[in-house]
């Protein structure tokens, strides 16, 4: 078994073996950082790591913002407030489960647990080859976790099949920015640029809810005197502080970007001489502009003409400008189109590289940047190298000390392998991703999920997917255990330990080894912590693309900035990329022409308006740990149906009544919102509840072919009065019959 | 797989050249060799914005879209400039001019249409070979380049046809200075799109913009020898002209197809596979193309036919069809916009017309619906509908009861409800879930500030974005009750007191040291925040008393240098008022040569700095140097730039040097909230910008001296206000220090003098420090004599370091980024 003596010694301070029997609140142990209180750690939800500092008494943790560090300044939203209530809530698992003979789930020993599950992993290469057992990783797994379960996958099981979260968040914009820039850290400069940026142009991107901190970045750009542009079919909390909001019809991102680029090439806005002297293939995107006229774009894109002018002069005058994009463009089936033509427009500004200006995606989960540079993704190694590179395959085996040979090849990205359940794949390992709530037509996964041979989930609630599985293990908090994490500006931080879990749960890290101590690799998964962990990482990146093998934990306690690359100990890292090159052969980012392509479902007579999904300020993605925070579940207990005042008439639907949602794939129920914010054709529903609320069980699986994202934003409904009376029970089950 | 076969298309057009385009996004490289023939020697080119080259909008080489080197690219042979002139359906051969010849397996016709050219008398040329000289037809680049470089400053043009393509050249003739006369066959202009009362109107727009439109005429001939001099109507009627562009409509070019054997009608006659009826290999798309009995001249339809093609050739939807479009168009005329779609009359009387018409604004708009949905509108003067109405008429979607939401696009861009019309439930923060009722209740409760009603409820103190809101609805709850919050005014964030009665707290209780003040003052808190404010106050009050502790400095005040960006330091000695010699220049050359100094440069205050100084060279730097600190990384008195003065300038009526030396003798190292950049000039030409900087002093005639205050050349340019005109270099010392002395005493820490000297204004500066106002100008002059007596030049640390490792270098990289991230940022973090 792994080593974690340090850890270990206290694990057994106080053992509860209740399990599923509702333990009530446990005590908190408050952990000092060499006797000093508050330590400070970050926050467990979004992207932007909020700087927080835990201490407490009574054996509850308290969260308060972490005024020194530069990210958040000490600012933080309900979610981070209300963090630690987690940490001792009474339906933390506490100790491993396993479905008995009669298909319950009762307490078991965590030897018991992970012989199981060994043997089943086994049993399913025995009969269905290496790649019939696949695994799905978290978006907010610690580098550490992320890395060790991409190595887990290709040495301890060797199986083609591991892949993550982030394939359903980023891996458009990473696609994107990949092929025009040859690197993909979501923003490629520090936050702190915003504030000095004379206009920014933010697509799809709803900051105000999903990361509230980030918005006083926003505030001083407008105190500054900036503009902020905001290109959302919802009038969203964002989108209400911008100076201009485009509402366009969901799934035309790229025809407006398109007729942007049109206007500044007629008007003469484009940067040539940047045009010429750094990048390349700008003929063939002009050729393709030129097909979107302003009269065009405005039936496509439903934005007037006028407006289309105002932002194309406004961004063209501008000495320093940034486009954002986030989910909005990105979660489609054309989503790596729709962001290069932003980038597209982007380098024909000549905004990439210079002061305060640039391209950027803004980063949705946790360690959403993170997760996908360390290996976590089917078709990568750690270091962003990808698995098909025979130089990278050599590089990574001679670090881990397998043969070439013996690694697998690229294997199913996450939607992919949640079809492939029952048929290919027979064993399935998942952390902590709820993905019967978070992934696509969610009906059909969970269908697929049932004829798995054998599901093994690890996680720190019973969540929807958790409670589907044949053995859950309890995993250990956020607080509760060492690591880093890469924020949305890739910059790596320190999350601290504050606490000890409860007796019997284990970190994943731990769980990760000691299953590959069972499997017969215990001599590759001989690790003494998270810093040992993250030392072979640096080995193993080191050279790569996002090359982190010059920050040690030493740099990061002492308080350093660094945001990766990072290739040496006495290198202060890389806050702005592109400064003079880009990652690409040549040194030139790439152009790539976008002639843009109907989303893979249009409205029509059966189904006669557009379904986009989204998220809520109280909740955090599939909402395990949020939907179980009382504060926030008093705020938004339930998932609403945001409807045009129009729409609602026609259905006959007032505030509050109950909808009947329908798309090909299945139907959903949900409390209506009517609303003048959302457009005539379309409705929005947040998706972090599971159960018959889910908007999930609406959405379109239809991916990307490159990026391998599902379209979430965009399919087509059909409303159905359900009643207009009784109230919708917010616990609603699984329920796939 | 199949067999590759040969596809060949005839046109290159819009339609043509977009046909091959979507064939190749489905993979048609892989089933077909292309073969294009197209009659313009071009690649293909966006037809759509040749009225906007023609208006200079758009320069003709941004228009392709295809330009010839695509069609090599992608594998596809053009013959550009060749005319198809034959089709052998039996053999399944073209042929074109100079006798090419191409077999084909699927021949697709897309020879689009041509401008109908009425048969005038003195049309052509007098051999009968082309269109006289002036009279122009306007469809492709080479028509748009000839009508350009016709036209001049005043040319009298007459268009025509005052349908869409009429009036789009008109605007470009009219843009390209000539004076435009539009003559139109009907009584209504755009008779096709508009109804008499639009047409009307518009015509009422376009006269007003200076073209004369001619009604209900039809032209006869066009009068000239060789060359255009006017147009005879029918009528009897004349009109003098120069040039003459026909846009009188187009035709289908059928003439192919026809002589083939293909059935034609008004164009090539297909079915919803876009196929000609007779022959299973033979396709046309485009405007020459006739489906269901019509024939579309816009590029919606021409682009949705060949999206259906290129399905069914490809096989990647072999079932497509093309089931008609619904046709809407837009047009601009200089700053009039006009959309129309659809049909433009009621049908019957089951139709229902929704007119709304303001013809004083040139506003016409009507709505044509049927069982509820749109079937025709036409938006003039305002087109902002235009989206939201088009999104109806093309989807056929029910249109809300009240019409009158999309003829006034109340739905286009929704704004935000006055805070005012908020329900009390809606929540205004939203990090931390605080309604507006919430926040009232608050300061009902008694919560009469801002800073008190957001650490109360907790509203504001998460993104921090929804402040002024609160703020807003503070001054809604509590009526002329509030009280503002006082932390504006305080001088660092951590202690409630502004700079005045901190001063005063400090003297009574003789704080001497940032970290007594702390411990006084802030509950003990240490907040790194409001170190170095205080460090700069505690000087400016004690002189030498000051108890220094270092670690309430900037790595800068540390070690006297001003630290850059590759974490090296850079060294500006003093040299007062700029005058040097050439020991001093030899003695900085050898310094500069014994610690390989990376950059000597001069200053844009005219000293030298030494760049590139690592921390351990420091004290031997200055030791060697042999010059006192020029205190160019510190918030102080900076340098005093000089002109030459009376001494040696033709101009000079003063001695400035004199004056910068002795103010630089003077005054060197007094700390300050920030900066003091200084100057003197010896005449107002004022080459050392005396106007521009912090302190100022300007010789006029008479030997007497301005003293300029609160200018600025940097981020903000400020030109400075005059304090006081005097007769004396030391009058100007005892009012430079004395204002000095008082920015010290009342500046908020980072305030710079530009910022100070507007904040309270000239007038009661003048007040307070000339006419002595309120009797402080005693003290003042005490308390700056004080501060010049404290000088110590800080390079004496070269001998006697104040700690051991003062110059070693131990700062940790991220010490470095952190100190540089708050340089850069240096600028108040609160109250500016």
């Amino acid at each position: 078994m792994a080593d974690f003596a340090d850890d270990r010694a206290v694990f057994h301070f106080d053992p509860m073996n209740k399990g599923l029997e509702r333990a009530g609140p446990q005590p908190v142990k408050i952990l000092s950082n060499n006797n000093q209180l508050p330590v400070s750690t970050h926050c467990p939800y979004c992207a932007l790591q909020c700087g927080v500092l835990i201490d407490g008494e009574e054996g509850r943790s308290r969260v308060r913002g972490d005024g020194k560090f530069p990210v958040n300044k000490g600012a933080l939203c309900m979610k981070g407030w209300t963090a630690a209530e987690l940490l001792n809530h009474e339906e933390r698992l506490l100790k491993p489960l396993k479905r008995n003979a009669r298909g319950v789930l009762v307490p078991t020993e965590w030897n018991d647990a992970l012989d199981v599950i060994a043997r089943a992993f086994q049993s399913a290469q025995e009969r269905g080859g290496r790649d019939a057992v696949g695994i799905l990783g978290g978006g907010s797994l610690t580098n550490e976790k992320a890395y060790l379960l991409g190595k887990f996958a290709r040495v301890a099981l060797q199986t083609a099949n591991i892949d993550y979260n982030g394939r359903f968040c980023m891996s458009s914009a990473a696609a994107a920015a990949i092929k025009a820039f040859g690197i993909d850290r979501g923003m490629p400069f520090p936050i702190s640029d915003i504030p000095q940026a004379e206009v920014i142009l933010l697509v799809g991107a709803n900051p105000a809810e999903t990361m509230p901190p980030l918005m006083q970045y926003f505030e001083e750009q407008r105190a500054n005197g900036g503009q902020l542009i905001v290109i959302d079919p919802r009038l969203s909390a964002t989108a209400q502080t911008a100076h201009l909001h485009l509402r366009l019809i969901p799934g035309t991102d790229a025809v407006l970007a398109n007729g942007l680029l049109h206007l500044l090439i007629r008007d003469d806005w484009i940067d040539r001489s940047y045009i010429d002297a750094r990048t390349e293939g700008f003929n063939a995107v002009k050729s393709v502009a030129t097909t979107y006229w302003p009269e065009r774009v405005e039936r496509i894109t439903g934005i007037p003409e006028a407006s289309l002018v105002r932002v194309a002069e406004t961004l063209g005058r501008a000495r320093s400008a940034m486009i954002l994009t986030a989910r909005g463009p990105e979660q489609q089936q054309q989503g790596v189109n729709n962001t290069l033509s932003f980038i597209n427009l982007a380098l024909a500004l000549g905004l990439v590289g210079r002061p305060f200006s640039g391209f950027g995606s803004i980063t949705g989960q946790g360690n959403g940047q993170g997760g996908r540079e360390l290996g976590q993704k089917a078709d990568q190694l750690p270091g962003y190298r990808r698995i098909d590179d025979p130089e990278a395959r050599q590089y990574i085996a001679s670090v881990w000390g397998v043969g070439e040979e013996e690694l697998p090849r690229a294997g199913k990205s996450a939607y992919r392998i949640m079809e492939a359940l029952g048929a290919e794949i027979k064993a399935l390992f998942s952390i902590g991703f709820n993905f019967t709530v978070s992934s696509p037509d969610a009906t059909n996964v969970i269908k697929n999920l049932s004829n798995l041979d054998f599901f093994c989930a690890a996680d720190f609630f019973l969540s929807e997917t958790a409670k589907l599985a044949d053995v859950v293990l309890p995993a250990a908090m956020w607080a509760e255990e060492e690591g880093t994490m890469t924020n949305l500006e890739g910059r790596v931080l320190r999350r601290r330990r504050t606490s000890l879990p409860p007796a019997e749960v284990r970190t994943d890290l731990e769980i990760i080894c000691e299953l590959a101590a069972r499997l017969g690799k215990r001599k590759h998964f001989g690790f003494a912590g998270a810093e040992q962990v993250f030392d072979e990482l640096r080995k193993a990146t080191k050279g790569g693309i996002a090359d982190y093998s010059g920050i040690t934990y030493g740099r990061l306690n002492a308080g350093e900035t660094l945001h990766w690359p990072c290739p040496g100990e006495s290198h202060p890292g890389t806050p702005r990329l592109f400064t003079e090159f880009f990652a690409t052969p040549n040194g030139r980012a790439r152009f790539h022409a976008v002639r843009h392509q109907p989303a893979s479902e249009e409205p029509d007579s059966e189904f006669p308006l557009y379904l986009t999904t989204g998220r809520v300020l109280a909740h955090y993605q599939s909402g395990t740990q949020t939907r179980r925070v009382e504060k926030l579940k008093g705020i938004i207990p339930q998932p609403c149906a945001e409807l045009h005042p129009e729409v609602a008439k026609r259905y006959g639907l007032s505030d509050g009544a109950a909808v009947r949602l329908v798309t090909r794939r299945g139907a959903a129920v949900f409390k209506v919102k009517v609303t003048r914010g959302i457009r005539e054709d379309t409705i929005f529903v947040p998706f972090h509840w599971g159960g018959r609320q889910s908007a999930n069980r609406l959405t379109s699986p239809a991916l990307d072919p490159t990026s391998q994202m599902p379209e979430f934003k965009i399919c087509a409904v059909r409303v159905e009065s359900f009643t207009t009376s009784s109230e919708i029970s917010p616990e609603e089950e699984n329920d796939i019959r | 797989m199949a067999v590759r076969q040969k596809l060949v298309v005839i046109g290159n057009g819009m339609a043509g050249a977009r046909l091959v385009e979507d064939v190749l996004g489905h993979g048609g490289q892989d089933l077909f060799d292309i073969v294009m023939f197209g009659d313009e020697p071009y690649g293909n080119y966006n037809r759509i914005l040749l009225s906007g080259v023609l208006s200079g909008a758009h320069d003709p080489k941004d228009i392709f879209i295809n330009p010839l080197a695509w069609y090599e690219e992608n594998n596809v042979r053009l013959h550009a400039g060749v005319r198809v002139t034959a089709i052998d359906r039996e053999n399944k051969v073209v042929f074109g001019s100079n006798n090419v010849t191409e077999s084909y397996d699927k021949l697709v016709i897309a020879t689009g249409s041509s401008p109908f050219i009425p048969s005038l008398e003195g049309l052509r040329h007098d051999n009968g070979d082309g269109l006289k000289e002036g009279v122009f037809v306007f469809r492709t680049l080479d028509d748009c380049e000839a009508i350009t470089n016709y036209v001049q400053s005043g040319t009298r043009a007459a268009v025509i046809g005052g349908g869409l393509l009429g009036l789009e050249a008109a605007r470009g003739l009219l843009d390209l200075g000539a004076k435009v006369d539009v003559v139109h066959l009907t009584s209504t202009l755009m008779e096709v799109q508009l109804d008499a009362m639009s047409g009307r109107t518009l015509k009422r727009v376009v006269e007003g913009m200076g073209i004369k439109v001619h009604l209900n005429k039809c032209t006869a001939a066009i009068l000239g020898n060789g060359q255009v001099t006017g147009l005879k109507f029918t009528d009897g009627s004349e009109l003098d002209c120069e040039m003459v562009v026909i846009s009188a409509g187009i035709r289908p070019n059928v003439q192919l197809a026809e002589d083939a054997g293909l059935m034609v009608d008004r164009g090539i006659v297909v079915d919803d596979g876009m196929n000609c009826l007779d022959d299973p290999d033979i396709f046309a798309v485009g405007e020459c193309a006739q489906h269901d009995g019509k024939v579309y001249g816009l590029v919606a339809p021409l682009w949705e036919q060949t999206g259906v093609l290129a399905d069914r050739l490809t096989g990647r939807k072999p079932q497509a069809l093309y089931k008609g479009s619904k046709v809407s168009t837009k047009l601009k005329v200089m700053g009039v916009e006009l959309a129309v779609m659809g049909e433009k009359e009621a049908r019957d009387e089951h139709d229902e017309e929704t007119v709304y018409t303001e013809p004083a604004r040139g506003i016409y708009k009507k709505l044509i619906s049927r069982n509820g949905r749109l079937v025709g509108a036409i938006l003039l003067g305002d087109v902002a509908p235009a989206p939201t109405l088009l999104q109806a008429f093309s989807r056929g979607s029910i249109l809300p009861e009240n019409r009158a939401e999309l003829l006034f696009a109340l739905s286009g861009e929704p704004t935000a409800p006055s805070l005012e019309s908020l329900p009390d439930e809606a929540q205004v923060c939203n990090c931390n879930g605080i309604s507006k009722g919430a926040i009232i209740d608050a300061v009902k409760g008694g919560c009469r500030s801002l800073k008190a009603l957001c650490d109360t409820t907790r509203a504001g103190t998460g993104c921090g974005s929804c402040k002024s809101q609160v703020d807003q609805l503070l001054a809604l709850a509590a009526g002329d009750s509030i009280v503002e919050d006082p932390s504006i005014h305080y001088y660092v964030p951590s202690i409630p007191l502004a700079k005045p009665e901190l001063i005063k707290v400090i003297k009574e209780r003789e704080l001497r040291s940032v970290s007594a003040v702390m411990a006084e003052l802030s509950g003990g808190q240490e907040d790194p925040g409001s170190k170095a404010g205080l460090a700069s106050l505690l000087k400016t009050i004690w002189g030498k008393e000051y108890e220094d502790e270092r670690d309430a400095r900037f790595i800068n005040d540390r070690v006297h240098a001003n630290i850059q960006k590759d974490r090296t330091f850079s060294v500006i000695p003093r040299i007062y008022g700029g005058i040097t010699s050439p020991a001093e220049l030899r003695r900085i050359a050898d310094v500069a040569e014994k610690y390989n100094v990376r950059m000597v440069k001069i200053t844009g205050g005219q000293r030298i700095d030494l760049l590139g100084i690592s921390r351990e060279d420091l004290p031997n730097v200055w030791r060697d140097l042999g010059m006192p600190s020029g205190h160019a990384y510190t918030k102080a008195f900076r340098t005093c730039k000089t002109c030459v003065g009376s001494e040696f300038c033709r101009f000079g009526v003063g001695d400035s040097v004199a004056l910068g030396i002795k103010i630089e003798k003077r005054f060197q190292g007094i700390e300050s909230p920030h900066k003091m950049k200084l100057a003197t000039t010896g005449c107002p030409r004022n080459c050392s910008e005396a106007t521009t900087k912090d302190l100022g002093a300007v010789a006029i005639e008479g030997g007497k001296w301005e003293v300029y205050i609160g200018g600025a050349a940097g981020s903000k340019v400020r030109k400075g206000d005059v304090l006081v005109t005097v007769e004396s270099h030391d009058e100007v010392l005892k009012f430079m220090g004395r204002f000095m002395q008082y920015y010290r005493e009342n500046a908020k820490y980072l305030e710079r003098t530009y910022d100070f000297v507007e904040r309270l204004g000239i007038e009661s500066l003048r007040r307070l420090l000339v006419e002595d106002g309120e009797g402080i100008c005693a003290r003042l002059d005490a308390e700056i004599q004080a501060a010049v007596d404290a000088y110590v030049d800080p390079w004496q640390e070269a001998v006697m370091p104040v700690h051991p490792a003062q110059f070693v270098n131990t700062l940790p990289t991220g010490e470095v980024e952190r100190v540089l991230y708050q340089i850069e940022k240096m600028k108040p973090v609160y109250g500016d």
